[in-house]
């Protein structure tokens, strides 16, 4: 109890820093105006938006003040996502696909006020939910991470990279571990991180210190939704009028029983290193389908399934922050693209990470959300004019955006050409139905990954029982096993007979 | 044919790309010293300290993963029909649509952005995608990316050296003058179809102020590096920003 209390002290004098200081303001309220708008715009990413700032932050800005602007807009631009599922069953992030399933028949309803309202409302209580889980298990892993060593580190990202693969993929699971390979393989590329080994470098110098994290990003997220963009719909489609957006407090109250489940799962799911609010948004959404009372009107505008999405995604910043800060290892795509941010600026998160930086983060992430929620209620019809802006105006301004964010990272021109070339390599993965967060996951956590499995054997002399003498190595291994193991014909249909369950259509 | 046929298709391709791929990375990591390799009489890294064990481990899993990608699509129709357009999903229009924003892309990232003035640069690459794609007009695709490959090629082919790139040239000019050429097309054609739309008359507008706000923003708010600051209109505006405008407030203190 004693703990909860000095944490929650801390914080509190964190959180009552920053909103006396007026430049909090001046960073937040753009960067979550910013977020929403990236969210709401179908083809921008929660991920882009923050990388896009990473790369006009960079390191010549204090870190808090741009944590502040970072925060803020992922905050936004999963909430933002919201607004194109609900009034164009167009998700506008993939963390919003569920949203689109009960939001928009509620606009076609005419209920599309009420239902942005109770969305912004769920996202609020669930970016809470999720940063109080984020101020309370953060210790605790990190007094669980003081024993965790090189061996449970490099399986730790190796499952990362699998969880990844095996969740994100639409088409067949391989394709999500061959795009973590990629990932991997291209984490490889320049100096080894033990011996100063040169890798892969074709006698090109700028290679030397391997590919930057936030060309990748911008190289993934934008240049094939700029390649796949410019042939789309010349405008979004008609936006339905909105009714009364603010929601009734009664109906608040009665749903927040849902909220809070939704939020425990989407910060559970968001904890999950490399999988994200997309799948927190799914997941939840389908255990509200078979725990509601309402269950048979899921799909058809039910607000229960409405809210199990939304909180979820929401809740799940929250915990994707958690390994992000305990181990290093992003819970979510934007997550990584934040890992990029605070590498940039020399943190190493970890263990012997500086408490007061975490603080920092969550008092932010309770000012990101109290600024969401304040915009979403009373400039909710700015957002839905903005959906109205063709993509094929938009899009390009996002392509100079990238661009210039890109280059001012560190690396000029090169950077530029690595954006490309990742982008075109994003564009042929998408295509053929890859997903690229195991890529991004993979290009994030390789070196890490490389690092930790030689400094182990190194340990242990090459002894391989390093991986299963340690109590959470084995754990970790078993798991990893465990997940390769479960996605193979035949263990999938000896589970099945032997759990039973129904052949997956 | 449906699009899981289609996909096994692009799978069978893929696959044999990524094995061809993976024993070109395997063998390149052979280059890498390995097993108890000396070198200058100095004993190197043993095998589970080498750089090369984690990418043999990759590069084979890969191999591995490539090959059951490969029986997948074999198995389930991929490879009878590998040749054929419709397999592959080949489309024409698809193609044109494509190739055009690649290239603009390409010329744009490769041959603008690194010798013209990046204002100009993106404007010009901005016309080209707003006027081509909004209205999926295929002579407005093809005339943009011919307008935007002729400056690029120009400035490549005569100042292709990477000291080059950062010097003042022509090429800015020639870009601005391809920008120009390619907004005068622009509304010469819409007028000529009937009134001018919102977009159309935006496209101007918004191609000349998206880049030349965001580089103020990045260059004077962010303190961060924008590309070619030589640049006909950049170098003009650093010049008056610590000339002209910055002694104003900094005479003050």
């Amino acid at each position: 109890m004693e703990f909860v209390v000095a944490q929650l002290s801390g914080f509190g004098s964190s959180l009552f820093g920053l909103m006396i200081d007026p430049v909090t303001y001046f960073y937040l309220i753009p960067a979550v105006f910013l977020g929403i708008v990236f969210g709401a715009l179908p083809g921008l990413t929660a991920t882009l938006a923050v990388t896009i700032l990473t790369g006009f932050f960079g390191n010549k800005f204090p870190l808090d003040q741009a944590l502040i602007a970072l925060i803020g807009a992922y905050v936004g631009a999963i909430y933002g996502g919201s607004y194109p599922s609900i009034l164009l069953n167009i998700p506008g992030t993939a963390a919003s696909a569920a949203t689109a399933m009960d939001g928009y028949p509620l606009a076609k309803e005419g209920r599309g006020g009420e239902a942005l309202g109770i969305t912004t409302t769920a996202s609020f209580i669930g970016t809470l939910f999720g940063t109080f889980c984020l101020l309370i298990f953060v210790w605790i892993l990190l007094l669980v991470s003081q024993n965790i060593a090189s061996p449970e580190k490099a399986l730790l990202a190796l499952f990362g990279i699998l969880l990844s693969g095996t969740l994100m993929s639409q088409d067949l699971v391989i394709k999500g571990w061959i795009s973590g390979l990629i990932g991997l393989a291209m984490a490889m590329v320049g100096l080894d991180p033990i011996l100063s080994e040169e890798r892969y470098i074709f006698d090109w110098s700028y290679l030397l210190s391997g590919f930057q994290v936030v060309p990748v990003l911008m190289g993934a997220f934008a240049i094939p939704q700029i390649m796949d963009g410019m042939r789309a719909a010349i405008s979004l489609g008609q936006v339905p009028k909105l009714d009364r957006i603010r929601p009734e407090l009664g109906e608040v109250k009665k749903r927040l029983p849902v909220i809070l489940r939704s939020g425990g799962i989407g910060t559970g799911i968001g904890a999950l290193p490399g999988v994200g609010e997309d799948v927190a948004g799914w997941v939840s959404y389908g255990v509200g389908k078979t725990t509601s009372k309402e269950s048979e009107q899921f799909g058809k505008g039910s607000v229960d399934g409405l809210i199990s999405a939304e909180a979820a995604n929401n809740a799940a910043i929250g915990g994707a922050l958690i390994p992000l800060l305990v181990l290093g290892i992003p819970g979510s795509p934007p997550a990584a693209a934040l890992l990029g941010a605070l590498k940039i600026n020399n943190v190493i998160p970890g263990p012997t990470i500086d408490p007061a930086l975490i603080i920092h983060i969550v008092a932010v992430l309770v000012l990101a959300s109290v600024t969401m929620f304040l915009m979403g209620l009373f400039t909710a019809r700015i957002f839905v004019a903005i959906l109205r802006i063709p993509k094929t105006v938009f899009l390009p301004v996002v392509m100079v955006l990238t661009t210039i964010g890109s280059f001012s990272v560190g690396g000029g021109i090169n950077d530029l050409f690595l954006m490309f070339g990742v982008g075109m390599l994003a564009y042929a993965m998408n295509l053929m139905h890859y997903p690229i967060a195991p890529l991004v996951i993979g290009v994030i956590l390789g070196g890490l990954f490389d690092e930790t499995l030689r400094r182990s054997l190194l340990i242990s002399d090459g002894d391989l029982s390093i991986f299963f003498n340690r109590p959470g190595a084995a754990i970790l291994l078993g798991l990893n096993v465990l997940l390769v193991v479960s996605q193979i014909p035949y263990f999938k249909s000896l589970s099945r007979k032997i759990f039973g369950g129904s052949k997956p259509q | 044919m449906d699009e899981k046929t289609t996909l096994r298709v692009r799978d069978f391709w893929a696959s044999i790309f990524l094995i061809g791929a993976s024993c070109f990375f395997i063998y390149k990591t052979t280059e890498i010293p390995f097993l108890n390799t000396k070198v200058a009489g100095v004993d190197s890294a043993d095998w589970y300290n080498s750089a090369a064990l984690v990418p043999f481990g990759i590069f084979g899993c890969m191999l591995v993963l490539a090959f059951v990608l490969l029986g997948i699509a074999i198995r389930d129709g991929g490879a009878r029909q590998a040749l054929t357009a419709v397999g592959i999903g080949y489309s024409r229009s698809e193609l044109i649509r494509l190739s055009c924003i690649c290239t603009i892309l390409f010329f744009y990232i490769f041959g603008l952005v690194p010798r013209v003035d990046f204002v100009i640069a993106s404007s010009l690459m901005m016309t080209c995608l707003i006027w081509g794609f909004h209205k999926q007009d295929r002579n407005a695709m093809l005339i943009g990316t011919a307008t935007i490959s002729s400056a690029a090629l120009y400035a490549l082919v005569m100042h292709f050296p990477r000291s080059q790139w950062t010097k003042p040239h022509d090429d800015d000019w020639i870009a601005l003058a391809a920008f120009l050429l390619l907004t005068t097309i622009m509304i010469f054609k819409e007028r000529r179809k009937g009134k001018l739309s919102t977009v159309t008359k935006l496209t101007p507008v918004i191609s000349v102020l998206a880049p030349l706000i965001l580089v103020l923003a990045m260059a004077f708010g962010f303190r961060q590096n924008v590309p070619n600051r030589t640049g006909l209109i950049f170098s003009h505006m650093e010049y008056h920003y610590y000339v002209s405008l910055r002694p104003l407030w900094r005479s003050k203190n």
